[in-house]
Parts: C-alpha cells; structure tokens; sequence
C-alpha cells in the first residue's frame, strides 16, 4: 500500500467516527401516514368479487360467441345470398 | 427485534393488525434515518426522503418474500431511492484547499507530515474533509464509498444493498478509490 492509499484510510478512519448525533426517532404523525401507505398496499376484499367479475364476463363472452356461431357463420359463406333468392325464386314460381 | 420477531410482526401485520405495522416502522426507522442521511448530501431534505422510504416500504410490504433479511430489503429500497433521488445531480465541485476549514486543511497537513492516526478531535474535520472528497466524485460511486469507508459495510453487504454485483461493486469502487486518490494528490500539492 502506497503512501497517499495509507493517508486516505486514516482519514476515513478518522471520518467514520464522526456519526451524526442523537438518535433518530420518527416525527410525530408519520405513523398515521405510514399506516395509511401500508392499508394502500394491502390486498383488500373486494378483489375477489374484482376476479369473479372477470371470470362472469368472461364467461358471457364465450356464451355470446356461442349463441352468434351459427349466425356468423351462415353469413360468411359467400353463396348464402344467391342460395336465398334461388330458394325463393323456386318457391314464388312453384305457388299456384 | 430479532429475525423471529420480525417474521412474526410481518404476520400480524399481514393478518391486518395496525400494531403490528406501527411496530415495524420503529423498528426501520433508524436504519432508513441513518441510511439517507449519510447517503444525501446535507443541503438535501433527508427527513422528507426517510419518510418517502417508510412510505414505499409499507405500500410494497405484501411483496416482501422473506428470502432475504428485512433489513436488507428495507435497505434496498432506501439506497435505491437516495439514487434516484441523487441521479440527476450535475454539479460535482472540484475540491480546493481555500475552500476548506482551517481545521479540515489542518487534517491535509498533518496526514501529510505525521503517519499517527488522527486525533478524536480531528473527527469532524476529517468528515468535511471526506465529504468534500466525496462530492466531486458521481452519485453511484458516492454512496458506494460511503458504504465502504464511512459506514463500515462488506462487498457482500453493499451487493446485497444495492443490486449490484460483487464484480461491479469491486470495480466501481476500485475506479471510485482511484479519482478520490487523484483528488487528494491535488489538495496535497497545494499544501505544499
């Protein structure tokens, strides 16, 4: 260790002693703060009605998609229309 | 408050019991006091940052996993929140034997001509000294030799402190160690 690398440890040797004074004690009120902050970060109640929530919506969803299936797929068959006004046309001229 | 008594604190506290939370928070409190008002620079509001600590810990406390001490963690977050709170600081003043205390330019002089340690009553001379040091180098490596010198923490502790690993933590304050040196080389030619 060098000469400048010894002085420098002494210094912070030295330096370390000198710790702020008294101790540190929380101001008055910062409880209710800090517990105000604590209830903020606690996971309350109503997030298991929040994820049944979900789960409802989730589930009307798929029993939308469901009901609309049919529906969805007769429209998207691109013959459906011509498949229509061919069936309607045979029915106008086969009634007497 | 020992490991089992913490644990237990943390249990009561999750069960929703407020005394137990109060307790917690005496407990850290001089811990987080004691880490932000070495790791701020004094001009810096280091009560408002102690309770913006405090503030964070309780919100996060529900993410605490217990694999690491409490303190350590509550530790984390103090450091991390001095960091940021330091990170955008530009003015690091270069550090000039006149803008010393007579007593701080007596510390120069006598680690120059005496090899003894220096005197208790050299103490705080020695801290301004130190801090005068310490503000010109960066945040990061800042807080780093404060850990390291001042506060008396290990690679591992300030590692576990900080996030950083012990590799980096050897070579940030490797590098930190050298600009304090070139620093002090300075003031010392101007003792001369």
């Amino acid at each position: 260790m060098n000469r400048i690398d010894e002085q420098l440890n002494r210094l912070f040797r030295a330096a370390a002693q000198a710790k702020p004074e008294g101790e540190f004690v929380p101001p008055y009120g910062a409880e209710t703060r800090v517990l105000a902050a604590w209830r903020m970060g606690t996971p309350v109640e109503f997030l298991w009605d929040m994820s049944l929530l979900v789960r409802g919506l989730i589930l009307a969803s798929l029993i939308m998609g469901i009901s609309l299936w049919p529906l969805m797929s007769q429209s998207a068959n691109p013959f459906s229309d011509y498949l229509q006004l061919a069936d309607s046309t045979i029915q106008v001229d086969n009634t007497p | 408050m020992t490991d089992a008594e913490v644990t237990a604190c943390l249990a009561r506290g999750r069960a929703g019991d407020e005394k137990a939370i109060i307790e917690l928070y005496h407990y850290m409190y001089p811990h987080v006091a004691k880490l932000v008002h070495a790791n701020l620079p004094p001009k810096e509001s280091a009560e408002d940052l102690v309770q913006q600590v405090c503030i964070k810990v309780m919100r996060n406390l529900n993410q605490f996993s217990g694999k690491v001490p409490f303190l350590h963690w509550v530790s984390r977050i103090a450091v991390n929140t001095c960091l940021n709170q330091i990170r955008y600081e530009r003015h690091r003043p270069e550090v000039r034997l006149a803008d010393l205390s007579e007593e701080a330019a007596g510390v120069v002089e006598h680690l120059t001509v005496a090899s003894e340690e220096l005197d208790s009553s050299e103490k705080f001379a020695a801290r301004e000294l130190v801090e005068k040091l310490l503000a010109a180098l960066r945040p990061a490596d800042r807080l780093l030799m404060r850990l390291m010198y001042l506060e008396g923490y290990s690679i591992d502790e300030i590692s576990n402190v900080t996030g950083w690993s012990q590799t980096l933590v050897k070579v940030r304050a490797f590098r930190a160690r050298s600009q304090l040196r070139q620093r002090y080389i300075l003031l010392m030619k101007e003792n001369l």
